[in-house]
């Protein structure tokens, strides 16, 4: 499904070499994590996919679902499935949440080609799913993410993915900052999200979010590129041991 | 007095007050309306009178130009403690010079809608002498939009007295020159003012907002938000003046203003000005000229959401907020509505 073959990034004005052939293979249906060193690029691999500027690739390409996504603008991409979870989101001021959920939603299906939803359907949809993920009605009606908490933030994150259902999913340090409650919550929306179709990449320093979303893979990602790889009992070893031998 | 002769008594850029808003070099003598007289039409519920009488003398550059062609002025009343359950409507100000005088008598509360929409090629030099009673009360929400070869002068002179409130929004889409000008002038204590505005500019067009607020006696509370996002070639002007005299104590006064400047060729020229005699006395201001958040836009982009739907819903996020305290739900968001469209047409939604 997700396909990364050889990816060359540089990141900024001074154009550091962050990516430095990176290959990783997620088939539909399965869940990878990739843990790693603070600054190895994880993020950055998560901006590259989405297509953010600032970030170049220099060399190698991407797949969604046979796509070329390297040659798609961010928004086509969305529209193609894609989905980033940010490590750090952003604040949008004056946009409702509702507002700015439903202009994505129904950009994404004319982008499509289906058509748009209604707003009852749409606030129907809402409803259940902020309530599944104990998220207060008001909070829906205040700018998106403007003044929440980090944790709101991150079940805002959590919230949104759900009201689009992407077909590929990036998780980018979701669980940092979630209270135990809150981790149950948002691991149990993901795990409702899990399909033959669909695909995930869980960025994560920690065990306790995997304890909860079981993945099938575990990759390392160290020096630009995947160190080393292994199952679900892998980050615990990596948990134990650090990523010292992986240095690059 | 022939069109060649108006043209030289037009405010030029060596006035400082005019320094940004040069209308002498932007007006050519085959403009209409340089030297005839405007005829505005009037749409007044009951109890508010219409009429054409003597006009006062002016002391303002523009107002002497106007004053020029004639003595006359229309002369809007609203008699004490009438409270108009419609707004009096100002249309067809398309081109020519024309005078008003508008009074809001003791206790009376009015709301004034003014359309400034012109014809190509033409000039308006619109001068205002409002008179706001003890106690009255004035809303004013003024939507300007001219063709790109139109100049127009607006200046408005209010004189309020003790307890009055004024409100005041301004929507521009400017024109080869706009200039939109108000001058208030206390002349009693507790006097609560907002004088809100925004504008949007494409293209090549320009407009001017500048404003002179002086205050003489206590307790007065005044808010103005200017708002604006400039693109292509587009120029803003914002001269903002607080002049706070010293018997003016414990005047609550905040003067902002932001500018969105989307293109590099764009230009936004801003002086806010406090100038403070009084001692006890809560005065401020603002200004900001900034682009739209490259990290929201891409966030937003990341949703799905078009560059161009972006930068739209992030302007209007920004620009409403100089709207958010009108009384009028559907006015409001008839504004709002004249605003989603220009964004929707100038980023290309
Ligand atoms: N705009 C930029 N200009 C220059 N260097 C950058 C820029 N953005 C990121 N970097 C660098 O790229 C490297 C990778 O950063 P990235 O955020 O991808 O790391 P990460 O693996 O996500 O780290 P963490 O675990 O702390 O979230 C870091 O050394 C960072 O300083
Ligand atoms: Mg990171």
């Amino acid at each position: 499904m997700l396909k990364i073959n050889n990816l060359h990034a540089v990141v900024g004005e001074a154009e550091s070499q962050i990516l430095t052939g990176l290959s990783l293979d997620v088939p539909a249906g399965e869940v990878h994590a990739i843990m790693g060193p603070n600054g190895a690029g994880k993020s950055t691999l998560s901006y590259v996919l989405t297509g953010r500027d600032g970030y170049e690739v220099t060399d190698g390409s991407v797949e969604l679902g046979g796509k070329d996504l390297l040659d798609m603008e961010p928004e086509d991409r969305a529209a193609a499935g894609l989905f980033l979870s940010f490590q750090y989101p952003l604040e949008i001021p004056g946009v409702p949440t509702m507002t700015f959920l439903k202009t994505a939603l129904n950009a994404q299906r004319r982008a499509r080609g289906q058509e748009e939803m209604a707003a009852p359907e749409f606030l129907k949809k809402a409803r259940a799913i902020a309530s599944e993920l104990k998220i207060k009605p008001d909070m829906l009606k205040r700018p998106l993410n403007v003044g929440f908490s980090g944790g709101e933030k991150k079940r805002m994150e959590i919230f949104q993915m759900m009201m689009l259902g992407p077909s590929f999913i990036v998780m980018d340090e979701t669980d940092s900052g979630l209270d135990v409650d809150a981790l149950r919550i948002v691991a149990d929306g993901v795990n409702s999200l899990r399909s033959p179709e669909r695909g995930m990449l869980i960025i994560t320093h920690y065990q306790r979010l995997l304890d909860y979303i079981t993945p099938d893979k575990v990759h390392v990602l160290a020096g630009g590129k995947i160190a080393a790889s292994g199952d679900a009992d892998f980050a615990r070893l990596l948990e134990k041991e650090g990523y010292d031998k992986y240095a690059a | 007095m022939l069109p060649s002769a108006v043209i030289e008594k037009l405010p030029h850029r060596r006035m400082e007050a005019w320094k940004w808003t040069d209308v002498r070099r932007a007006v050519r003598d085959e403009v209409s309306g340089l030297s005839s007289v405007m005829t505005p039409r009037f749409t007044a519920p009951d109890g508010v009178s219409v009429t054409q009488g003597a006009a006062h003398p002016s002391d303002h550059v523009m107002g002497r130009l106007a004053q020029s062609f004639s003595d006359q002025s229309w002369n809007i009343y609203i008699p004490r403690g009438a409270k108009a359950a419609e707004p009096v409507l100002i249309e067809d100000m398309n081109r020519g010079h024309g005078r008003f005088a508008v009074m809001v008598d003791e206790g009376a509360e009015a709301t004034f809608v003014e359309y400034h929409k012109g014809k190509a090629g033409s000039f308006a030099n619109i001068e205002q002498n409002i008179h706001l009673a003890k106690g009255a009360k004035l809303i004013r929400i003024i939507v300007q939009d001219d063709p790109d070869d139109m100049t127009r002068i607006a200046t408005s002179c209010i004189a309020a007295a003790e307890g009055t409130k004024l409100e005041q929004y301004i929507l521009s889409f400017g024109g080869a020159l706009t200039r939109l000008e108000t001058r208030l002038y206390g002349e009693g204590a507790n006097i609560e003012a907002v004088m809100n505005g925004a504008y949007l500019l494409s293209g090549s067009k320009h407009t001017d907002m500048t404003s002179h607020t002086e205050l003489s006696h206590p307790d007065c509370y005044i808010r103005q938000s200017v708002k604006g996002v400039v693109t292509d070639k587009a120029k803003a002007v914002f001269q903002g003046k607080f002049l706070v005299r010293r018997d003016a104590q414990h005047t609550d006064a905040e003067m902002r203003h932001d500018a969105l400047m989307l293109s590099e060729r764009a230009e936004v020229r801003a002086k806010p000005e406090l100038e403070i005699y009084a001692d006890d006395v809560a005065c401020a201001h603002g200004n900001t000229i900034g682009a739209l958040d490259d990290s929201a836009l891409f966030y937003m982009r990341q949703r799905g959401i078009s560059l161009a739907e972006a930068k739209a819903l992030l302007t209007e996020a920004f620009l409403a907020s100089v709207f958010d305290d009108m009384d009028d739900e559907d006015m409001r968001e008839s504004l709002m509505g004249q605003i989603k469209n220009w964004l929707g047409a100038s980023y290309g939604v």
